[in-house]
């Protein structure tokens, strides 16, 4: 399948652990503070003079050392977060902002401030359901974390901060959002993989420097021309993916994926976050706990199972494809009645299992094929 | 009478007519149970249940228990599993007369609640914990069940023993189900799975991750408050907060001769240990809390372990190590603990399962009493330890050391609890700073194909043999 052009800078930023861009706002002396789930509100870690990036692990080979620590039985994008870490990768970062939102993201935690000692550390208790009362404990939270932010880094972490911070993030979900509505044409001028690479380094980066870039961007594609070889259109499910390489290959095989209910995808992340004047923090709260949906939300099964078949039909897509990270629980074990009531509602789902990084492309090629001739494609 | 890899006891006169009596109590509670509840209804209920049939094999779990141990030890041994199969005829009893009343709840639901509000709770993961005592290869099929219906091979085996149970149509049913985001992220995810198949409305507690102080309490009795009103509105079942009141009472009973007991066995020799302490806790705090006949069996292990005490001697012939299991006790291989106490002279003394804090409940008000109780789940066992910080973790587990006076710890390293799993290297350094043996035992909770009793036992002995320089007894 054609892709798309993209940008270089974006190019760049795909293969790189941690963005030049984050390099460049530090030394204009902003300070970077990691983060690794779509629970944590990235709008707080943007106020002025901080910058949330969402860490990544691209060409991480194997984890020896992160195994030692967390045993090879844990997901591999925490294993490879704290392989990279061990290494000395993500020493240029200034903090880490942790949500305890898995088994494995709470013992990353713990192993990296056991590890590491990182001058500051935090874990963000996110509540496992929504709800009035989950809102307000999650507020707490946001208020406890802004307020450490404010004392580590002498920052203003106050309503009207946090509010620009909010304007700019909205900013930067107008114009992805824009990119990922394109996918709903019958020829889209972007591929999944080409958006996946642009979801990806953008969630890594300070999010000033890449908004101009995809506006940019965005003008181009509204004029270019779609992609029409295709053999089929895909909704990519399930968890973590941060990797345009794996969207790639099921590209390259005929497959186009058009929308991705993932961690790291486009449905329902890109939802512009409410203003709320006086009370910013509770406006993220509240979108955290309702705009993102892992089955760690323990309630939600079926919403997350309506929402995947509402994209379907809004991306009018021929078929799901629902992957899960190896030795991820919550999508692991969700995944098998997922799967069936997808089936039950008459659309072709595959279900495939997944390291972090890339391995057996050509098994998933393979995979990728059948599927599309099972589905006549 | 063999076991696997056990000697039996010869026994003296007295302890052959004790344990006559011993199983002569064991057949009387259950001849109780079918005479209480009725033939019928327990026939009934029994119908195409295969766990039944490996219920009736419980004897084999006192016989372990007896034949290898001898004097007031033996006593204490078999006082706790009679008393278990008594608790289990118990809750299996509710369950064949009062079908309109039985609530699924997970393990971590406070099951007290649910009895003072008149309903018959039936904890899930019961079977998946207690069968395997008596047969270990028991989960096998239903984990095989799960795996079948997609579930993946590395999740814990013990929702997935759950998972299988339920879709075998092995589980009783019930009329709703309550559960948590406890105890892990398998166990919790399990039961989408769960309320799929069995199709009953479902409640899902939230237990916080920042458990302490005053904001988790009242969010989590605020919680609980939401269950009762839940409860009402899907089941017969309502709120008796004198009957809560009196079950709480009971508990903290309960608790009273349990802490007292656990001073005992702090004490060198130690004049109880192994199933007399587990298994005790696991029917009468954590399955059925605050019953006269729980209290009762914690007295009367008090009772025993003095007078063990008074004799000058412990539980143990030869007490040579103490030692802690940390992690469940090993369900499949429950031999484990007298085989350590017969080649070793190792006393195990404690495991997580049954060291949780005791906040006793404040009966004062039905909101002081749902405040301790949820004061007790959020720092219960696996709310604690294996989900929480790992500061909880540790920091417990070196107190346990200190307390209890231990030579060495043993990890019981189930695969599939990765929580722990991702906590070994830690452990290992934090051991050595330390300087305490550390044995990480190797294995999976419910199956035995992963690693079996043979290749445990194996383990156990190039441990004591290597790292402690131990001299076989036998």
């Amino acid at each position: 399948m054609k892709q798309p052009k993209l940008p270089s800078l974006f190019k760049e930023l795909v293969d790189m652990p941690v963005s030049r861009l984050v390099d460049q706002a530090q030394e204009q002396g902003r300070r970077a503070l990691a983060y690794t789930c779509s629970y944590m509100p990235e709008a707080l870690l943007n106020v002025e003079g901080l910058c949330g990036v969402r860490v990544r692990a691209p060409g991480v080979v194997g984890t020896p050392m992160a195994d030692t620590y967390l045993s090879s039985v844990i997901c591999s994008y925490t294993r490879s977060l704290l392989e990279l870490t061990l290494e000395g990768t993500f020493d240029s970062l200034d903090g880490w902002v942790f949500v305890a939102s898995c088994d494995h993201m709470r013992r990353l935690y713990d192993n990296m401030d056991y590890l590491l000692k990182p001058e500051f550390i935090h874990i963000l208790d996110v509540p496992h359901k929504s709800g009035e009362a989950a809102e307000k404990w999650m507020t707490e939270e946001l208020t406890e974390l802004a307020e450490k932010l404010s004392d580590a880094f002498g920052v203003d972490t106050g309503p009207e901060a946090v509010n620009r911070a909010v304007a700019l993030q909205n900013r930067y979900l107008d114009v992805m959002r824009e990119l990922s509505e394109m996918r709903k044409e019958k020829n889209p001028p972007i591929s999944g993989a080409a958006f996946s690479t642009l979801m990806t380094t953008s969630l890594a980066s300070p999010k000033d420097l890449v908004i101009e870039p995809l506006e940019e961007l965005a003008a181009q594609l509204r004029k270019a021309p779609g992609i029409d070889d295709h053999r089929a259109r895909l909704v990519l499910a399930g968890s973590q993916c941060d990797d345009p390489y794996y969207v790639g290959v099921i590209e390259d095989t005929g497959g186009l994926v058009v929308a991705d209910r993932t961690c790291t995808g486009s449905v329902p992340a890109l939802a512009p976050i409410p203003v709320d004047e006086k009370n910013p923090l509770a406006a993220l709260a509240k979108r955290s706990l309702s705009n993102v949906s892992c089955p760690r939300m323990m309630e939600d099964f079926k919403a997350r199972v309506s929402e995947v078949l509402d994209v379907v039909k809004e991306y009018q897509a021929d078929g799901v494809v629902l992957q899960t990270l190896k030795f991820c629980d919550t999508w692991g074990v969700e995944a098998a009645p997922m799967l069936s009531a997808i089936r039950e509602a008459g659309v072709p789902v595959l279900r495939l299992e997944r390291e972090y990084a890339l391995t057996s492309q050509g098994q998933l090629q393979t995979r990728i094929q059948a599927f599309l001739e099972s589905m006549g494609k | 009478m063999s076991f696997f890899d056990l000697v039996p006891v010869k026994p003296t006169l007295a302890e052959r007519a004790a344990s006559a009596v011993d199983h002569g109590r064991h057949w009387a509670r259950i001849a109780l149970m079918a005479a209480k509840n009725g033939p019928g209804p327990m026939s009934r209920f029994a119908q195409g249940k295969d766990w039944m049939k490996q219920m009736a094999r419980a004897n084999v779990l006192l016989d372990m228990v007896t034949c290898t141990r001898s004097g007031d030890y033996r006593k204490a041994n078999a006082l706790a599993a009679v008393e278990l199969v008594a608790g289990f005829g118990d809750l299996i009893g509710a369950l064949a007369t009062r079908p309109d009343r039985v609530v699924i709840h997970e393990d971590l639901i406070p099951p007290e609640i649910l009895f003072a509000m008149d309903l018959a709770p039936w904890m899930a993961e019961l079977l998946g914990i207690a069968v395997p005592m008596i047969e270990a290869t028991f989960a096998e099929p239903y984990i095989d069940a799960s795996e079948s219906a997609g579930i993946p091979p590395d999740v814990c085996s013990l929702p997935k023993t759950v998972m299988g149970l339920v879709l075998e149509n092995q589980m009783p049913k019930g009329v709703a189900m309550v559960t948590s985001n406890m105890p892990c992220d398998g166990g919790m995810a399990s039961y989408s799975v769960v309320e799929k198949e069995m199709n009953i409305p479902t409640f899902r507690l939230d237990v916080p991750y920042n458990f302490y102080g005053d904001r988790a309490v009242e969010y989590f009795a605020n919680e609980l408050r939401n269950m009762i009103a839940w409860l009402e509105e899907h089941t017969p079942g309502r709120m008796d907060w004198d009957r809560l009141r009196m079950i709480c009472d009971e508990r903290n009973r309960g608790v009273e001769a349990e802490m007292e007991l656990w001073d005992l066995v702090a004490q060198k020799p130690a004049p109880m240990a192994g199933e007399a302490v587990y298994l005790s806790h696991l029917m009468y705090m954590i399955a059925l809390p605050g019953t006269p006949r729980g209290t009762k069996l914690f007295q009367d292990l008090v009772k025993i372990a003095k007078k063990i005490r008074a004799e000058g001697k412990g539980a143990l012939p030869d007490e040579r190590y103490r030692a802690v299991l940390w992690n469940p006790p090993t369900l499949i291989y429950p031999e484990l603990f007298v085989w350590a106490e017969q080649n070793y002279g190792v006393a195990l003394l404690m495991d997580m399962l049954s060291y949780n804090r005791h906040p006793f409940i404040d009966t004062k008000s039905p909101d002081t009493m749902l405040r301790d109780l949820a004061r007790i789940i959020m720092e219960g066992p696996m709310a604690r330890h294996t989900r929480g910080p790992s500061e909880n973790f540790f920091g417990d587990l070196f107190a346990l050391y200190e307390r209890f006076s231990l030579d060495m710890i043993w990890m019981a390293g189930h695969i599939g609890c990765k929580n722990t799993m991702a906590l070994n290297g830690m452990f290992r350094e934090r051991c050595r700073e330390r300087d305490i043996p550390l044995f990480t035992l190797n294995y999976d909770l419910s199956d035995t194909r992963v690693v079996s009793p043979t290749d445990m036992r194996k383990q156990a002995e190039s441990f004591m043999e290597t790292v402690m320089k131990a001299e076989r007894i036998r």
